[in-house]
């Protein structure tokens, strides 16, 4: 399933100067439901930044921010979250003391309005089919100590789900993960998409991106370089200069 | 039902008790109270805070003023009581959750600090450094609450405290208690707003501890400042991480042990009490550093398998 109705996520001359550095500069795109909107750029590019603003990590210099039509810019993180934008991280950060099943139900949290057992014990079944969907089945009374990187990484997905996020947010999911876990991560993450989430996904690796991705925003130097299908970034010279040539010289 | 039978079985314990020995429990059974409050505060919303026996003695001098400096009835005196709590609690909390965490702790101590200083310069108002006595707890319904039965209020209160925490914390609201304590920043990102967590646990908590200090009143029937000390504050925070932070059943072993100790080493060490005390702490923190409750949570696997 491709993209459906008007955009949820309109991002328009978004700015972030730190002092005399431009992290990101004049930027605009937008993310429809059910669209994978992917987002690439070298190391320093401006991506991690672009979505700490979106999520209300840090505060930006200038710019909109649209989600289903109300500007976001300058809420706090958890206001924005209440509104159905959830995130992962790219460092795992379960709840350290709590089980798999706990810290699912804590992405819940947004949609709690009484204090029923009733409601509780809707929201655990919830969480435990998410378990599941993710593929952590077996593990929910787990303490989270015990799950591997990459299980930790399914459990932020899991986590950020539980709030029925209509808008979901992805910071470098594939970093960390071994090439069975790939797999099984871009099959997850065509799965939300199809139940009519926005995905806007954050990566470094366009390996993982590019086959994954309805449309792909390409950043270099905190500006956009170019927007478009996976196949036209592909092709677009000036992509794999700035992409492909700074990722050869690592190499 | 089983609430039935804890209050039964520990009210009923007191008329098996010598005068002595009822003392020695109803202190500890308030011991137990305060250590479940503070469990919730420290062990699951993970807010380092001294104030919490400060917010006993609130409590306790607050009944004490209005009742008998204020002439108030005791319905009113026990509801302006707890509000005394609720208000301080929130210009304490408000502006320190705001900042990062060691600035609770630093306000919480000053809190603490402060409180014992207003005792002894209270004048008239607090007794100044002889505090208010002989005073009697006066009649509920024409009756005179004495000796034993009095022991069943503290019980009530204890098993209140309880069932209060019991439900916060199986709720959404502890579970976001958890997550802050976790990880503050993935916790704002599930939408949890964290300073207004922090600062309604950290309320709740001290008003809890006002309720314990307002009953504690009538158990020695006088309220001077040598009894709320801030040494009191540490022995809690001991309490709660010897027993296991984050466990009801932890605060209740932890408590229950600490507060009897003393009396069980005394005889045996004499003055050297205090010294053996803590080195048993220490061996006690290094040997179970998830507390006492972790040792009972090994057996129940074992024996499940």
């Amino acid at each position: 399933m491709g993209p459906r109705q008007g955009p949820i996520l309109e991002v328009r001359g978004l700015s972030k100067r730190f002092g005399g550095l431009t992290a990101v500069s004049a930027l605009d795109f937008e993310v429809r439901e059910g669209e994978i909107l992917g987002m690439i750029g070298p190391n320093g590019a401006g991506k991690s930044t672009t979505f700490n603003l979106i999520a209300g990590t840090y505060p930006a210099t200038s710019g909109e921010v649209f989600f289903n039509r109300e500007s976001i810019l300058g809420m706090p993180p958890h206001r924005i979250a209440r509104r159905g934008v959830l995130r992962t991280f790219q460092h795992n950060r379960p709840f350290e003391g709590m089980s798999v099943l706990d810290n699912v139900l804590v992405g819940a949290h947004r949609l709690f309005t009484k204090n029923s057992r009733q409601e509780e014990a809707e929201r655990r079944i919830r969480a435990e089919e998410l378990i599941e969907f993710v593929g952590l089945g077996g593990t929910a009374s787990a303490d989270v100590g015990t799950l591997s990187f990459g299980q930790g990484r399914l459990l932020e997905i899991a986590r950020a789900l539980a709030g029925e996020p209509r808008l979901i947010l992805f910071d470098e999911p594939a970093a960390g993960l071994a090439p069975a876990e790939l797999d099984r991560l871009a099959e997850i993450i065509r799965g939300i998409a199809a139940r009519g989430i926005a995905v806007l996904l954050i990566e470094h690796d366009m390996h993982f991106l590019l086959p994954l991705a309805h449309r792909v925003v390409v950043l270099n130097f905190g500006a956009k370089i170019a927007d478009g299908l996976p196949d036209e970034i592909r092709r677009n010279p000036a992509v794999m200069d700035a992409y492909l040539g700074s990722h050869a010289e690592h190499h | 039902m089983r609430w039935l039978a804890a209050f039964v079985v520990l009210s009923g314990a007191a008329f098996l008790l010598g005068d002595y020995h009822n003392d020695v429990y109803r202190k500890m059974l308030l011991w137990v109270t305060l250590a479940l409050g503070y469990n919730f505060l420290f062990g699951v919303c993970g807010q380092v805070a001294f104030s919490h026996f400060a917010f006993y003695g609130i409590g306790a001098y607050s009944v004490v003023i209005l009742l008998f400096q204020l002439n108030v009835p005791l319905p009113l005196a026990i509801v302006l009581g707890v509000l005394v709590c609720i208000v301080v609690a929130l210009a304490v909390a408000i502006p320190s959750t705001r900042l990062d965490g060691f600035y609770l702790a630093l306000a919480t101590l000053a809190l603490a600090q402060l409180f014992v200083v207003v005792l002894n310069e209270g004048g008239s108002v607090t007794g100044g450094t002889g505090g208010i006595a002989n005073y009697r707890l006066p009649a509920i319904f024409g009756m005179q609450i004495r000796g034993p039965w009095y022991t069943g209020v503290i019980v009530l209160v204890l098993l209140l405290t309880l069932w209060i925490l019991m439900k916060l914390d199986r709720s959404w609201f502890g579970r976001a208690c958890r997550a802050v304590r976790d990880n503050p920043e993935a916790a704002a990102a599930m939408g949890i707003n964290v300073a207004r967590t922090k600062v309604i646990a950290f309320t709740l908590t001290s008003a809890l501890a006002g309720v314990a200090g307002m009953v504690y009143a009538f158990v020695d029937n006088t309220v001077n400042p040598p009894i709320f000390g801030l040494e009191n504050a540490f022995l809690l925070l001991f309490m709660v991480i010897v027993g296991g932070s984050g466990r009801h059943a932890g605060a209740v072993i932890g408590a229950v042990l600490l507060f009897l100790l003393p009396f069980w080493l005394s005889p045996i060490v004499g003055h050297h009490h205090v010294l053996v005390f803590g080195v048993l702490m220490l061996a006690a923190i290094l040997v179970q550093p998830k507390g006492l409750i972790a040792i009972w949570d090994r057996g129940r696997d074992r024996f499940s398998r």
